[in-house]
C-alpha cells in the first residue's frame, strides 16, 4: 500500500488525535498573534509548564490519597488532572497580568521565574517515589504525545477553543487596544487590567487544555511559529490572523500525516512542518538585507 | 488638584495646587526626570494622590484625548493608520460592540482634519516620525475629547516641525473648544503656545504655576534648568538663549 493509502486505512486510529492537533493548531495560531506581538512568547512556555505542574500535582495528590488517577470512574472529579492544570495555569495568568511597578522586577522576569519554578516542581514531583509509576504519563503530557487523545480531551479542547474565540470576538477591539497601547487605553478609561486578565486567562485555558491533549512542545510551537510566519509576510492584522490559523491547522494535519508515514515522533514532526512556514518570511528578510 | 501630594511611595514635591481651565492651554515644563510624568498621571487620576484631593468641575472625569510619547509605541504591529485612529473611538463605542460606520466616519474626519486623510490604509511601519505623531493626534481627536493631553509630542522634532505641530494643536484647540495640557522638557515648545505654565523639578523641590507671561521669566527658567537663560525679541517672536554658566 502507498503511504497515503496506508494512512487512510488507519483513519480510525488517527481521527481523534488529528482533530485535537488541528483544533490546537487553529486556536493557538490565532492566540499566537497576540503572544508574539506582545513580545510574550515565554508566557506560553511558562503557562504550558505551569499547567504541567498542575497535572503532576494531581497525580501526586492522588498517590498521597491512595487513588489511581487512571481508574476512570473511581477518581473523584476534584482530583481530575485537567482541573488542576486549568487552575494552576489560570492563577499564573492572573499573576502575569499584574504590573508589579517594581523597577527591578520586569514582567519578563516574573514569567521567567514562573517557568523556572514550574520546571523544577515538575522534576521534583515526577521523581517523587510516591508517583514513580505515573511518571511516564506526566512525561507524555510535558514532552508531547499527540498519538492518542481521549475523546473527553477533544471535548475539553473544543470547549476551550469556543470560550477563547467568543471572548476574543466580543472584546476584540479592547484586547487589541490594550495590547498595542496600554498607556493610552488606561487614560481613555478602557480597563487595561481587566482586558489583560481576560487575554491571559483565555490563553491559559487554551494552553493548559491543549498541553494535556497534544503535549507541551507542539503547544509552545503553535503559539509562536504560525503567528511569527504570518507576521513576516503581511502587514494587515486580519490577514495575519487568517494566515496564522491556516499555518497552525496545516502544520498539525500535515505534521501528523508525515509522522505517521515516516514513523517519526508526532509532536516534533508537527513543529518541523510548522517551521517550513517561516521560510517565505525569512526569504523576504534575506532579500531585503541583500539590497 | 488642591494641596495635592504626588509621588509613588514618598512625596516628590511639597503639596501643590494645579488647575486646568476650560479652553486654556497648560504647559508643564521641566528637565528630564523632573517628575512631569508623575504629575501628569496624578492629574489624570492614574496615580493616587498621597495627600490633598482631585476636584472634577464637571462632576465626572472629562473625556481625554491622549497623545503618548511616540517612541513608546511599537511600529511593527500589522496595523493600518485607520486601525490606530479607530482605537480612539473604543471608549465611545463601549464594550461588546464593534466599530460602526459612524466611528469610521469620525476617524476619517479626524485624519482629514489633521492632514493625513490619504494615509488611512498605510501600514504603521511605513510612516515617518512626523506622520506617526499626526496619527496619534488624529486618534486623540477621534475620541471627541474635552481635554487633550500631549506627552512630549515634539521631543524628536526639528524646530520647524515642532512649530508646525504646535500650530496644528492650537488650531484643533480652537476648533473643538479643547482644554490642552502639554508636557515637555523643551523650552522652545512653550512660548506663544501655553496660556499657563507649570514649572516642575523634583530634584530642586521646585513647583510653580502661573500665567505664561509671568512664568516665562529668564530668572525662573534659569533656576529650573540650572543654566543662564536670556530672552531676545526678534520681530514679534521671542528667542530663548541658553548660556553656558549656572545662574547666579
Amino acid at each position: 500500500m502507498s503511504g497515503f493509502a496506508d494512512f487512510w486505512a488507519g483513519r480510525d486510529l488517527w481521527r481523534e488525535p488529528m482533530i485535537a492537533g488541528v483544533l490546537a493548531g487553529a486556536i493557538l495560531g490565532y492566540i499566537g498573534v497576540f503572544v508574539v506581538l506582545k513580545r510574550m512568547v515565554f508566557v506560553s512556555a511558562a503557562l504550558s509548564e505551569i499547567a504541567g505542574v498542575g497535572v503532576a500535582f494531581a497525580f501526586w495528590l492522588g498517590a498521597v490519597m491512595g487513588i489511581d488517577p487512571h481508574a476512570h470512574g473511581t477518581v473523584p472529579l476534584i482530583l481530575e488532572p485537567t482541573w488542576f492544570s486549568l487552575i494552576f495555569a489560570c492563577l499564573a495568568a492572573a499573576l502575569f497580568s499584574l504590573r508589579p511597578g517594581h523597577r527591578k522586577l520586569a514582567p519578563e522576569t516574573i514569567v521567567g521565574l514562573g517557568y523556572i519554578i514550574a520546571s523544577a516542581l515538575v522534576l521534583a514531583i515526577l521523581n517523587s517515589p510516591r508517583i514513580a509509576q505515573e511518571a511516564h504519563a506526566v512525561g507524555d503530557i510535558l514532552f508531547g504525545n499527540a498519538v492518542t487523545v481521549p475523546r473527553q480531551q477533544i471535548e475539553a479542547l473544543l470547549a476551550a477553543t469556543v470560550l477563547a474565540v467568543v471572548a476574543h470576538a466580543v472584546f476584540f477591539k479592547e484586547l487589541l487596544f490594550v495590547s498595542y497601547d496600554p498607556e493610552t487605553a488606561v487614560v481613555q478609561g478602557v480597563g487595561v487590567f481587566r482586558y489583560e486578565l481576560l487575554l491571559n486567562l483565555a490563553t491559559a485555558v487554551v494552553i493548559s487544555v491543549a498541553t494535556r491533549a497534544v503535549g507541551a512542545l507542539p503547544v509552545f510551537a503553535f503559539s509562536v511559529i504560525p503567528a511569527a510566519a504570518a507576521l513576516m509576510i503581511t502587514d494587515r492584522i486580519g490577514v495575519t490572523i487568517a494566515l496564522a490559523v491556516i499555518f497552525g491547522v496545516v502544520s498539525a494535519a500535515l505534521g501528523y500525516y508525515v509522522s505517521w508515514v515516516e514513523q517519526l515522533p508526532t509532536g516534533a514532526t508537527m513543529v518541523v512542518v510548522a517551521s517550513v512556514f517561516l521560510l517565505p518570511g525569512l526569504a523576504k528578510i534575506v532579500r531585503r538585507s541583500s539590497v | 488638584m488642591e494641596r495635592a501630594v504626588i509621588g509613588y511611595r514618598t512625596p516628590l514635591l511639597p503639596p501643590i495646587d494645579l488647575a486646568v481651565r476650560a479652553n486654556s492651554t497648560l504647559g508643564v515644563l521641566g528637565p528630564n526626570g523632573a517628575g512631569k510624568t508623575a504629575l501628569l498621571k496624578a492629574l489624570l487620576g492614574l496615580l493616587p494622590l498621597l495627600g490633598g484631593r482631585r476636584v472634577l468641575p464637571l462632576g465626572r472625569t472629562p473625556r481625554v484625548g491622549y497623545v503618548p510619547q511616540r517612541d513608546r509605541l511599537d511600529m511593527s504591529w500589522p496595523l493600518s493608520v485607520l486601525d490606530v485612529v479607530l482605537m480612539g473611538r473604543a471608549p465611545l463605542v463601549g464594550p461588546m460592540k464593534r466599530y460602526g460606520a459612524r466611528d469610521r466616519d469620525a476617524a476619517r474626519a479626524a485624519m482629514q482634519e489633521i492632514g493625513i486623510g490619504d494615509l488611512a490604509d498605510r501600514p504603521l511601519y511605513a510612516l515617518s516620525g512626523g506622520q506617526h505623531q499626526k496619527v496619534l493626534i488624529a486618534r486623540a481627536i477621534a475620541a471627541e475629547p474635552e481635554l487633550l493631553v500631549l506627552d512630549e509630542p515634539t521631543s524628536a522634532m526639528d524646530p520647524a516641525a515642532e512649530r508646525v505641530l504646535l500650530d496644528l494643536v492650537a488650531r484643533l484647540k480652537s476648533a473643538h473648544n479643547l482644554s490642552v495640557v502639554l508636557v515637555t522638557h523643551q523650552l522652545t515648545a512653550i512660548p506663544g503656545f501655553a496660556d499657563e505654565v507649570a514649572l516642575i523639578d523634583r530634584e530642586r523641590g521646585l513647583f510653580e504655576v502661573g500665567p505664561a507671561e509671568q512664568m516665562l521669566d529668564p530668572e525662573k527658567l534659569g533656576r529650573l534648568y540650572g543654566r543662564v537663560v536670556r530672552f531676545a525679541k526678534v520681530g514679534d517672536k521671542i528667542a530663548i538663549l541658553i548660556g553656558d554658566g549656572a545662574p547666579r
